[in-house]
């Protein structure tokens, strides 16, 4: 008789490493084998995570059509099952995956379109934070500014690709077919600032310099930092931008680092 | 006498003796445009985890209708232990919506930190009983509440199962101070599969311990050969039989909260409407026999 943990790690065999009559020996087989039994699980489980997966990554179901996700979400859900029951975390490998999948290669926007589709996934969910209040960051000495660590809103993100893919994303949601043929490949690539505001998800196209400024603040840099890493830009009044827009929730000194991550 | 207590404290507690639905995403907008009649609703816990628009519109649902919060991922039979991050993240929706009820399953999902997504059968054993019993008890320390454990739909069994299932169901309640969900179309839909007597299921939970009823429609797989499943899809009308199980189900229970669930194929929010309603009707006999035997 098996103990519980190892009878789970059996049906977990069984049903998502698909090893046929693994568990199989386990249950009670009358006029249905225990493999029909299973079977019912197994098409459920497999239904669900697909689903789960179109959730987040629309575009790419419709880019790549029905059949073709399907077969793709199946060999990925094998590959990574989800670490957890909340299913809004799920995939986030998917993007890496697709990249290495040689059937999508004909597609070299679609690993793009893919992790655009993660970070707007991301923000749709990311917790809810008030943002940071301005008053405390007026307070701040000026000789000490540039040590400022600020903490991103949960649901910013920042991505870069090689191919328009806001665009093509955009086209493919829409199924704006004149947008989509409109697409210029060969225009070189996009900076992306992701983030979800009072009126939904947003993904905005940032000026590449204004892009690198932003990741180093979301990265913890100092604010010295991310001007040092970019000085053509008007820091003062972009860092406003985003103060103003609500994209940063803390912020702490150098100093004070391990306060902030707290 | 102890029916007629049931009814009195049932129709003074959060979630009152009525018929209640399953709320889905495509009906948020119409429930809060249209705030049907209907006494409370569920969702599904999961559904509303992190922030943005779903926890924001189930705030504003909330303020209108007692809700219920049902999860599907908890993994209370899991032998590793609980995921303690998903306790966390079930808290935080309850402290946001204050629900009335929180359910799980008699079920489990997770092995070796992973998640298989759907309610897998747990073998009906001293060991699991043990396991389910500590998992329903770090659960309610954890949230400060009773909570109420459903038994599931099923497709199998383990050879090695000792104890039936409505005593395993039962036993988990009485060690552990927790209620029962009777889902009363899984009750025929596992009794279906495995040929077990639905009166018997019944008959062996405690009425004292059933907090809340669901109904839901299925569907029959063929296999071949005359051979039947009998699938739990949430896709479809309560069938005629599951609407008598029911009936049975009140007559033995008293009036209970009930839900109607629907998951696939959703249909307009009037036709859950319409079948809560009918729940109603049986719900409101039972009220109006407790009634008039106090009277008497």
């Amino acid at each position: 008789m098996p103990t519980l943990l190892e009878l789970q790690r059996a049906v977990y065999r069984g049903l998502v490493a698909a090893e046929e009559g693994f568990c199989a020996a386990h249950v009670v087989a009358d006029r249905i084998v225990g493999e029909a039994r299973l079977n019912v699980y197994r098409n459920t489980l497999i239904g669900n995570l697909t689903t789960a997966l179109r959730l987040v990554y629309p575009a790419i179901h419709r880019l790549v059509g029905g059949p073709f996700f399907e077969s793709a979400a199946r060999l990925f859900i094998e590959a990574e099952p989800p670490q957890s029951a909340w299913l809004e975390e799920y995939g986030a490998g998917f993007p890496e995956f697709l990249a290495g999948f040689a059937p999508a290669a004909s597609l070299p926007y679609l690993p793009g379109v893919t992790r655009l589709e993660r970070a707007v996934n991301m923000a749709l969910h990311a917790v809810d934070a008030a943002p940071l209040d301005l008053s405390r960051l007026a307070a701040v000495n000026a000789a000490d500014q540039g040590h400022i660590v600020f903490v991103p809103h949960p649901s910013v993100g920042l991505l870069a690709a090689d191919y328009p893919v806001d665009a093509i994303w955009r086209a493919v949601l829409s199924q704006d077919d004149a947008a989509m043929t409109a697409i210029d490949l060969a225009a070189g690539p996009v900076w992306l600032m992701v983030e979800r505001n009072a009126s939904g998800v947003e993904v905005l196209r940032l000026p590449e310099p204004e892009w690198r400024f932003m990741s180093e603040l979301c990265a913890s840099r100092s604010l010295q930092e991310a001007i040092d890493a970019a000085p053509e830009i008007d820091a003062a009044s972009v860092l406003a931008g985003h103060l103003a827009a609500g994209r940063f929730i803390r912020f702490g000194l150098r100093s004070e680092l391990i306060q902030v991550v707290n | 006498m102890e029916y007629r207590d049931r009814w009195r404290q049932e129709k003074e507690g959060p979630i009152p003796a009525k018929a209640g639905i399953g709320l889905r995403f495509p009906h948020h907008a119409a429930v809060l445009d249209t705030l049907p009649d209907i006494a409370w609703l569920e969702v599904h816990t999961e559904n509303y985890m992190g922030g943005g628009q779903p926890i924001a519109y189930l705030e504003m649902i909330r303020a209108h209708y007692p809700i219920s919060l049902h999860g599907v991922g908890l993994s209370l039979g899991s032998a590793e232990g609980l995921d303690v991050a998903h306790l966390e993240r079930i808290g935080e929706v309850a402290r946001r919506i204050e629900p009335a009820l929180v359910s799980e399953h008699l079920s489990w999902s997770v092995v070796d930190g992973l998640y298989i997504a759907d309610l897998l059968p747990l073998p009906m054993t001293e060991e699991a009983l043990d396991i389910v019993c500590r998992h329903v008890d770090q659960t309610q320390a954890y949230l400060r509440r009773r909570i109420l454990v459903e038994n599931p739909s099923s497709y199998l069994r383990w050879r090695h199962s000792t104890i039936p299932e409505w005593k395993f169901l039962a036993a988990v309640a009485s060690r552990t101070g927790c209620g029962i969900l009777c889902d009363v179309n899984n009750i025929y839909v596992s009794a279906a599969n495995h040929g077990w007597d639905s009166s018997a299921y019944l008959a062996g939970l405690l009425p004292a311990a059933i907090g809340e009823i669901h109904l839901a429609g299925h569907s029959v797989r063929e296999l071949g050969g005359g051979r039947v499943l009998r699938i739990d899809d949430h896709g479809s009308r309560v069938i005629p039989a599951v609407w008598g199980l029911y009936a049975a189900a009140l007559a033995r229970f008293g009036a209970v909260p009930t839900l109607i669930e629907w998951d696939t194929d959703i249909p307009e929010l009037r036709v859950l409407i319409g079948e809560a309603s009918r729940a109603e009707t049986l719900l409101g006999e039972v009220r109006q026999g407790f009634r008039d035997a106090d009277a008497a």
